[in-house]
C-alpha cells in the first residue's frame, strides 16, 4: 500500500457521488425518451457508467493504493475482454443501443 | 496462543510472494480479471439478440421497470459502501463495527436478490416472458441470472464471515484477508452491475 486509505467519512462522500451519478443516469434515460437525444444520450450514459466503474475500482477496491501489478492484471483482463467482444459485435454489425 | 494470535502468526509465514502481494490476493485479482471474459460474452450475447426482430413473444427491453431497477442498482451500489466500511473497521481493529457492516452488506445483497426474483416473477407471470420465449429473453435471463448467482455466492460468503466473527468474537489477521478477498469479489459484482444497468437496461431498445 503506497498511500493512506480513505477515511469512513470520505467513503460516505464517494458513495454519495456514486448515488448522484446514478440519479443523473436515470434522469438521462427519461430526458432521452422525451427529447430523443440519440447518440448523445448513449455517449453521456456510457461516460457516466465509466466514471462509476473507475471510482469503485479506484477507491472501494483500493487499486489507487495498491502496487501497479494489480491494476495491470485487472486492466489486462478488462482490455482483453472489451477488445475481443467489441471486435465480435462490430463484425456482426450490432448497434442495438438507444441512439446507436 | 489464542486463535486470533495464531492466525496472525500464520499470516506472516505463507501469505507473501516475490511480488510483495499476498498470493491469495493476487489470485483473486487474476480470477476477477478472467471474469470479465464471462460477463463480456453474456453482455455481447444480449446485445446480439436484444434488437433482432422476427421472433415471437415480448422482448425484455419492452417491459423493463426502470424505476424499480434503479432502486435495485442503488441498493447494490450502497452495499459496496457498507463492504468497504467493514474492511475499514477491521483495519482499525473495530471488530463490532466490521461485523455490523458485514451483516449490512449481506442484507443489502439479499434485498437486491429479492428484487431480482420479483422482477423475474413479474416478467414470467405478468408478461409471459420465459427463458424460451425468444433469444433476447434467453440472453437476458442468462446474463442477469449469472450475475444474480454471483451476488448469491457473495451473500453466502459474507454471512459465513459474519458467523465466524460472531462465534469467535472477531476476525483474525488471516480471516481479515478473507474479508478483503470477499470485499474485492463483492465490489467486482457491483462494477459488473454498473455496466449491465447502463447497457442492458438504460440503453437497449426492443425491435419495432
Amino acid at each position: 500500500m503506497s498511500t493512506a486509505h480513505p477515511t469512513p467519512g470520505q467513503y460516505w462522500k464517494i458513495a454519495a457521488f456514486l448515488a448522484f451519478v446514478t440519479a443523473v443516469e436515470v434522469a438521462m434515460y427519461y430526458i432521452d425518451r422525451e427529447l430523443g437525444l440519440g447518440v448523445l444520450n448513449a455517449a453521456v450514459l456510457l461516460s457516466l457508467s465509466a466514471v462509476k466503474f473507475l471510482v469503485v475500482i479506484g477507491w472501494f477496491m483500493h487499486v489507487r493504493f495498491e502496487r501497479p501489478i494489480i491494476s495491470r492484471f485487472f486492466a489486462a483482463g478488462f482490455i482483453l475482454a472489451g477488445s475481443l467482444y467489441l471486435v465480435v459485435l462490430s463484425a456482426l454489425g450490432v448497434v442495438a443501443i438507444r441512439g446507436g | 496462543m489464542s486463535d486470533l494470535a495464531q492466525g496472525a502468526a500464520v499470516t506472516h509465514h505463507d501469505e507473501h510472494e516475490s511480488t510483495g502481494i499476498e498470493s491469495r490476493k493476487l489470485g483473486m485479482w487474476v480470477f476477477l480479471s478472467s471474469e470479465f471474459l464471462f460477463f463480456g460474452a453474456l453482455i455481447s450475447n444480449y446485445l446480439l439478440y436484444s434488437h433482432r426482430g422476427g421472433f415471437e413473444g415480448v422482448y425484455p427491453a419492452a417491459i423493463y421497470d426502470i424505476p424499480f431497477t434503479s432502486v435495485s442498482s442503488f441498493v447494490l451500489l450502497m452495499s459496496s459502501l457498507t463492504m468497504v466500511l467493514a474492511h475499514n473497521a477491521l483495519s482499525r481493529s473495530d471488530q463490532n463495527g466490521a461485523r455490523t457492516w458485514l451483516f449490512a452488506t449481506a442484507a443489502l445483497g439479499s434485498v437486491f436478490l429479492g428484487g431480482q426474483v420479483f422482477e423475474f416473477t413479474e416478467f414470467i407471470v405478468q408478461h409471459d416472458m420465459t427463458l424460451s420465449t425468444n433469444p433476447a429473453a434467453s440472453a437476458f435471463y442468462l446474463l442477469t441470472g449469472f450475475h444474480g448467482t454471483h451476488v448469491a455466492i457473495g451473500v453466502i460468503m459474507l454471512l459465513s464471515l459474519w458467523g465466524i466473527s460472531r462465534r469467535q468474537g472477531g476476525l483474525s489477521d488471516r480471516q481479515g484477508l478473507n474479508l478483503e478477498l470477499v470485499g474485492l469479489y463483492w465490489h467486482f459484482v457491483d462494477i459488473i452491475w454498473i455496466v449491465i444497468f447502463t447497457v442492458v437496461y438504460l440503453l437497449s431498445v426492443a425491435p419495432a
